[in-house]
């Protein structure tokens, strides 16, 4: 990879708390490329946090260099610097005695816009990070709930539209089913932003969703592991990584392949096809083309079996989740509209799955 | 992506602020608690003229009494805490800035020690002491200034501390620097703290203040001098009660500007 496709360059980086011998973090090397989440990872006190600080110098480098988009970053002003790099922490930092518009102004306040700008830039913000502007801009932080807050930290990141991201555990404190959702839809703007994000989490579950890449460090500052999130799972680099990653790596594996790039077995929705008998299941569907239960299964009782169905758009975790929560082996496929896609069956899980690859 | 976990019991702004109200009266509406303390005023001036009127007074007591010679005082008085409470304000506040920067921690509690040591003086010693400096008002104002330093540096200095070390990162990371943190961030999340100190402040400086009239800065104290004097128990308890009538007004009147600071600030 040349040295421009890289967003964010650390070389040779050391941090060395005064009063301490033993760095923080110790001679770091790591490329971030342009346009990928990069998730940090490791145990408390293994120098993740002070890493991702010093990308935007909050902790300034003992040594080496950290290169931000081809230029040499390491000397230049630090708050000059981080108006250029967006910073999303715990619970979003948010002001407490700014309005929501506010607190997404005030990058671009600093850097000098005028106030329509603002304003308009806060509403197309809120919007994104699915706010309604009307209602929410002229709100205080105090009354928004904890996921709010941490999409207005979103918001306020982005808004000069900096092409780098830093974001400190920000979904650490909040619960997990709207952690979830907010995983969801973060990886839902990156796909439209596009940025190059550096995200210090603690939850491998959320590195694996999250990452194009994973870095795990070790006590002690030490890079133990960079690569994508597969290959960290299936492929630990030493002892400590493996025992970080811990057991379940096959299931956690399950997350990351996607029903939509999976060769499904095919699925009939016609009555007719019942008479085929070739092992084709079909299944009964209501007014609008929505599979409701299963007419026909060729290899056991299809009134007796309940039709379970995952969005194309999961991944096999998912798929898992509803076989075993319905008691079903197989699971119907379907599409935004919920009309039928194909069929998974649980024995393909253990048979190993098919992929194929698409847009490829 | 959808709008979701909206809260339904979350107050929106407009509600909010007319809750909290637009200005001084705007509080007093907003919170009727604040209406005893002028009440309990009005009926102890009430039961005061009425006592007095009742009373035969002697030619001494009537021009003691007298609005123009009462109201001469009580604007000394009045003007003595003002001076003495800004010049607190003045001092007090900007060097609790300083002592709570990065660079001035380790001094810190030195001079909270320093400021402690003046409050505890008796105010009485520190006037009479001054009054050998110099007789007047300018004496008693410092005197007053002395007494009353603490509670206001000190709550400047916790004030600044108590702010959510957080949202300091997270202005420092969206590139606010030190000074721009100061003045958006810390200190306006610092000033309920800091008003409640100057609250403090005053309220010691308009009791204290009847002291200044042993150094000639004249005020309340003047009656109370003068009662005590003449042996007159009318006017030393008319002296009184106007004491503690200012005392409190000026408390209540602090304590409803303090909400309506509080309110805007957030």
């Amino acid at each position: 990879m040349s040295e421009t496709e890289n967003m964010i360059v650390l070389e040779a980086v050391e941090k060395v708390y005064p009063g301490s011998t033993s760095p923080a973090v110790e001679r770091l090397d790591m490329a971030i490329p342009r346009g990928e989440i990069v998730m940090l990872i490791g145990p408390s006190g293994c120098g993740k946090t002070t890493t991702l600080k010093m990308m935007n110098r909050l902790i300034e480098p003992t040594g080496g260099r950290i290169i931000l988009d081809g230029d040499d970053v390491t000397d230049v002003n630090g708050d000059q610097l981080r108006r250029k790099i967006g910073y999303v922490i715990q619970q979003g930092g948010l002001f407490p005695h700014y309005s929501i518009a506010d607190n997404i102004g005030v990058v671009p306040k600093m850097l000098g816009w005028d106030k329509n700008r603002i304003k308009e830039r806060a509403d197309e913000l809120l919007h994104l990070v699915g706010l309604e502007p009307s209602t929410y801009r002229d709100r205080y932080p105090r009354q928004l709930s904890g996921g709010q807050q941490q999409r207005v930290g979103v918001a306020r990141a982005l808004a000069a539209d900096p092409p780098v991201m830093l974001m400190d555990e920000p979904f650490g404190a909040i619960d997990p089913i709207t952690r979830d959702r907010l995983q969801d839809e973060f990886l839902e703007i990156q796909r439209t932003v596009g940025k190059t994000i550096c995200f210090v989490t603690h939850d491998l579950q959320e590195a694996v969703k999250l990452g194009d890449r994973i870095a795990v460090f070790g006590t002690g500052g030490r890079l133990a592991q960079y690569d994508d999130p597969d290959t960290v799972l299936t492929h630990p680099a030493d002892d400590f990584v493996s025992d970080f990653v811990g057991g379940g790596a096959a299931v956690r594996r399950l997350s990351l392949l996607e029903l939509s790039r999976l060769e499904l077995h095919p699925i009939e929705t016609d009555a007719a096809a019942v008479g085929n008998r070739n092992g084709t299941p079909v299944a009964e569907v209501d007014g609008s083309g929505r599979p409701v239960s299963w007419r026909h299964l060729p290899d056991r009782d299809a009134a007796t079996t309940t039709l379970v169905t995952v969005p194309l758009s999961g991944t096999v975790y998912d798929a898992v989740d509803v076989m075993l929560d319905g008691s079903a082996s197989l699971v119907a496929v379907v599409d935004d509209e919920g009309l039928p896609q194909g069929v998974l069956h649980w024995n393909d899980l253990v048979a190993g799955l098919k992929t194929r690859e698409r847009g490829a | 992506m959808t709008a979701v976990d909206l809260q339904p019991g979350v107050p929106t702004p407009s509600e909010e602020r007319k809750e909290s109200g637009g200005g001084f009266l705007g509080v007093i509406r907003a919170n009727y608690d604040l209406l005893v303390a002028p009440a309990i005023v009005v009926v102890g001036l009430i039961v005061m003229v009425a006592y007095v009127g009742s009373q035969t007074l002697d030619t001494i007591e009537e021009r003691a009494l007298e609005p123009a010679n009462v109201f001469g005082q009580l604007g000394q008085h009045l003007l003595l805490t003002a001076y003495s409470t800004v010049l607190v304000l003045i001092i007090a506040v900007p060097l609790g800035i300083v002592l709570s920067r990065p660079g001035a921690r380790r001094i810190q509690g030195g001079v909270l020690a320093l400021g402690g040591f003046a409050q505890a003086l008796p105010p009485f010693g520190v006037l009479l002491l001054l009054g050998f400096w110099e007789f007047g008002v300018r004496s008693a104002v410092i005197g007053l200034t002395l007494a009353a330093l603490l509670p206001v540096l000190r709550n400047t200095v916790v004030g600044l501390q108590q702010v959510d070390q957080s949202l300091i990162e997270a202005a420092r990371g969206m590139g606010m620097s030190a000074r721009q943190t100061l003045f958006s961030v810390e200190i306006p999340l610092a000033v309920p703290v800091i008003v409640a100190g100057l609250r403090v402040a005053l309220v010691l400086n308009v009791g204290t203040a009847t002291l200044a009239t042993y150094i000639g800065a004249g005020g309340l104290g003047e009656l109370v001098q003068q009662a005590l004097r003449l042996n007159r128990i009318n006017l030393l308890f008319v002296s009184g009660a106007i004491i503690a009538a200012v005392a409190l007004l000026v408390d209540w009147l602090a304590g409803v500007a303090e909400r309506a600071i509080v309110a805007r600030s957030g």
